[in-house]
């Protein structure tokens, strides 16, 4: 829907802003209201449907209110009652409030005031009204299925894919890009990013046509890799930031909406699995991180770390229509069996596979190899997040 | 009266009332104006109910489909502007729907027109209005209250549907007492208390596309029972094995009248016969054998030539 995205100049002038909070502060309020909403839909038993749409209300909602005027906890609160009702998976406001008492520490839960089962249902009406009763949102999942479906290749590496690409979509709620992108764009750029980590390279697609140079250009037009860069690196960073404290995010410049220079952290991860938030670097550090270059190959990587919480995708056999090669027994939810996760467990308790990162001036490795590469490389002269390794 | 937006500076916009339209069986409709803009607005009041757990997830539904119809923009279909709500009485909160406002309606087009339309131009508003049903239907929206009231006509003579917002949550059930609400345009399932689904829409366009050719409404009983007793004296009385078998139907098969027996040709003589047989086929009493929009639009009404007669 139209008038619900914004750029970044944009992102940064919000009613908390204008409150005196500063940007860092903001993101990091966004994160933790979307990471609760997050977990408290999963213990609810609420889909992945259900709790996107509650981040989504969240996001777009302190977009025109001040995170000193309304406590970030009720309005997550009322978020995820309000999406509830809409994806037409109910909870009672009271069952929301009470998982909400146990989750949160007294302070925290002090925002609700004397009675906050009401305070959530007056909020309620302030919520539809900015909201604008826009309630119908559309979220990155369907298309990720869709897309996956068109691609060919190997299956299992395919379905890790996606499984990953998943993820990254879970993940990316924390952060304000359904602020900034449609759903089809974050989830192309996911499935980019989670392809080449886990080195599924689409060479081939079902509907391919001669002016079609990558996948994508069959669904969206006009996406820049410049963009697409952009949009992964604000999901990566998430996982640079330290797990408990104030983030350490690297702002972006204001102003443009489809470039971004690369932040010379990123992909900056904490490598050395350890578990320990120390270990989250700064903005500042050296455009080369220590790469392990034994870190465990592809074929390796359990989808368990991967799934940092909430819901799993569903089998793309299950969905009707699954092209031939999709079908097959669906993949492993090792996850739900998991203990409940942390915060980013996967990538501060295991090392992520990205594969090493080659200098500068490195020649752009050959990512195209069926076709001519795309005429405009805008990021030839900066430092690919995540070549190919020599060959 | 109604107030949208919000703080930190963000467009509120308020309207005030004009004069009440009336137009519209579950809320009162007015005549509007954004008092920013000067726009004028058709403001629709309803009064929905609210549940322990606040607005009801019905209402959320609806609201969300009508958002998200507006967004495709569809030419016979009424914009929805905003969305505000107003106080809470009781247990009952005000809810605004803002639609852009048409001055006329068909009721008043065809009071303009007494002398009636070429078939041409009854081609083309027949086509708009089955086209903006097709689009309801399409989106799981039964309109359940089509008639020429709600049917606007824009100035440069196009259709627009209008007022089929919180059909469910606004049932026929909760119909307010003061409102005289018509039957003229009401399908036999409705009138019978019967389950009903997008064939009471066809139904009633079938009604309105005769009144079109006639200048007159087809059915017009005052009372559910007077109604179904016109239909089956204009459409005959359907044979026994069509008639519903509930139990709990107020309506016996064999408990009518019918007298001074008519058929739609010499009610409508100026009618076409590709126009007969369309109308035919939406006004079966058998719900499951009326004709459905999509179906209808490739009509072969459609397809002719446009021919002056």
């Amino acid at each position: 829907m139209p008038g619900w995205y914004y750029d970044k100049k944009e992102l940064r002038n919000t009613p908390s802003a204008a409150d005196g909070i500063d940007y860092k502060t903001e993101m990091r309020y966004r994160k933790k209201g979307a990471r609760f909403i997050i977990d408290t839909g999963m213990e609810m038993d609420l889909g992945y449907n259900t709790t996107a749409t509650g981040v989504v209300y969240f996001h777009r909602f302190y977009m025109f209110h001040s995170f000193k005027q309304f406590p970030r906890y009720v309005t997550a609160c009322c978020c995820l009652f309000l999406a509830g009702k809409v994806e037409e998976t109910p909870k009672k406001c009271k069952d929301i409030i009470r998982i909400a008492k146990t989750n949160l520490d007294d302070l925290k839960f002090a925002t609700f005031g004397d009675d906050p089962k009401e305070e959530v249902m007056i909020l309620e009406r302030i919520l539809l009204q900015t909201i604008k009763f826009d309630l119908q949102v559309e979220h990155p999942y369907q298309y990720l299925l869709k897309y996956a479906k068109c691609l060919k290749g190997d299956k299992a590496k395919l379905e890790k894919m996606v499984q990953m690409a998943w993820t990254f979509v879970n993940d990316s709620l924390c952060t304000t890009l359904c602020l900034q992108w449609e759903p089809e764009i974050i989830a192309v750029a996911l499935m980019y990013l989670a392809g080449k980590l886990s080195k599924f390279e689409v060479v081939d697609w079902v509907g391919r046509t001669p002016k079609h140079l990558r996948w994508w250009d069959m669904f969206v037009e006009d996406v820049t890799m410049d963009l697409l860069e952009d949009i992964c690196h604000q999901v990566l960073d998430l996982y640079s930031q330290p797990a408990t404290k104030s983030p350490s995010q690297s702002p972006p410049p204001p102003g443009q909406r489809s470039a971004r220079p690369p932040s010379p952290t990123t992909p900056q991860n904490n490598r050395n699995g350890n578990g320990n938030d120390k270990q989250a670097m700064s903005p500042e550090t050296p455009s080369i991180p220590p790469i392990n270059t034994k870190i465990p190959p592809p074929s390796d990587i359990p989808q368990f770390p991967y799934q940092t919480f909430t819901n799993v995708p569903p089998p793309l056999a299950s969905y009707v229509s699954a092209p031939p090669h999709l079908a097959g027994p669906p993949p492993p939810p090792p996850h739900l069996a998991g203990p409940p996760p942390n915060v980013f467990p996967s990538f501060v308790s295991h090392p992520p596979p990205f594969p090493p990162v080659v200098p500068p001036n490195a020649p752009p490795p050959p990512f195209y190899p069926n076709g001519p590469p795309p005429p405009a490389q805008p990021h030839n002269s900066r430092r690919p997040y995540f070549p190919h390794p020599p060959t | 009266m109604a107030q949208s937006g919000s703080s930190m500076g963000e467009r509120t916009s308020t309207y005030e009332a004009i004069n009440k339209i009336g137009r519209g069986a579950y809320g009162t409709v007015y005549r509007a104006r954004d008092k920013q803009s000067g726009q004028e607005v058709a403001l629709k009041k309803v009064c929905i109910p609210l549940t322990d757990d606040g607005i009801p997830m019905n209402t959320l539904r609806e609201i969300a489909l009508l958002k998200q119809l507006n967004s495709y923009d569809h030419p016979n279909i009424v914009k929805l502007l905003d969305i505000c709500h107003g106080q809470q009485i009781g247990k009952d909160i005000m809810m605004f729907l803002v639609f852009e406002h048409v001055e006329q309606d068909l009721a008043m087009y065809i009071e303009k027109h007494p002398k009636g339309f070429a078939t041409t131009q009854i081609r083309n508003m027949s086509r708009e209005i089955i086209t903006g049903v097709d689009f309801l239907h399409s989106n799981r929206i039964i309109h359940r209250d089509l008639k020429p009231q709600n049917l606007l006509v824009t100035s440069d003579g196009h259709i627009k549907l209008a007022d089929f917002g919180l059909a469910k949550t606004y049932d026929f059930q909760m119909k307010l007492t003061s409102v005289v609400v018509t039957l003229w345009y009401r399908a036999p399932e409705i009138l019978l208390g019967l389950p009903y689904a997008t064939p009471v829409d066809i139904w009633s366009v079938g009604c309105i596309i005769v009144e079109l050719y006639t200048l007159k409404p087809l059915f017009c009983g005052k009372s559910e029972n007077e109604q179904l007793n016109e239909i089956l004296r204009i459409i005959g009385k359907p044979s026994k094995e069509d008639w519903p078998e509930v139990d709990n139907i107020p309506i016996k098969w064999n408990s009518f009248d019918i007298e001074n027996q008519v058929d739609i040709k010499s009610l409508a003589p100026n009618m076409c016969e590709t126009a007969y047989s369309l109308v035919m086929d939406m006004l079966f009493f058998d719900p499951t054998k009326r004709t459905t929009a999509l179906k209808a639009l490739n009509h072969e009404f459609f397809l002719e030539e446009p021919i002056n007669t």
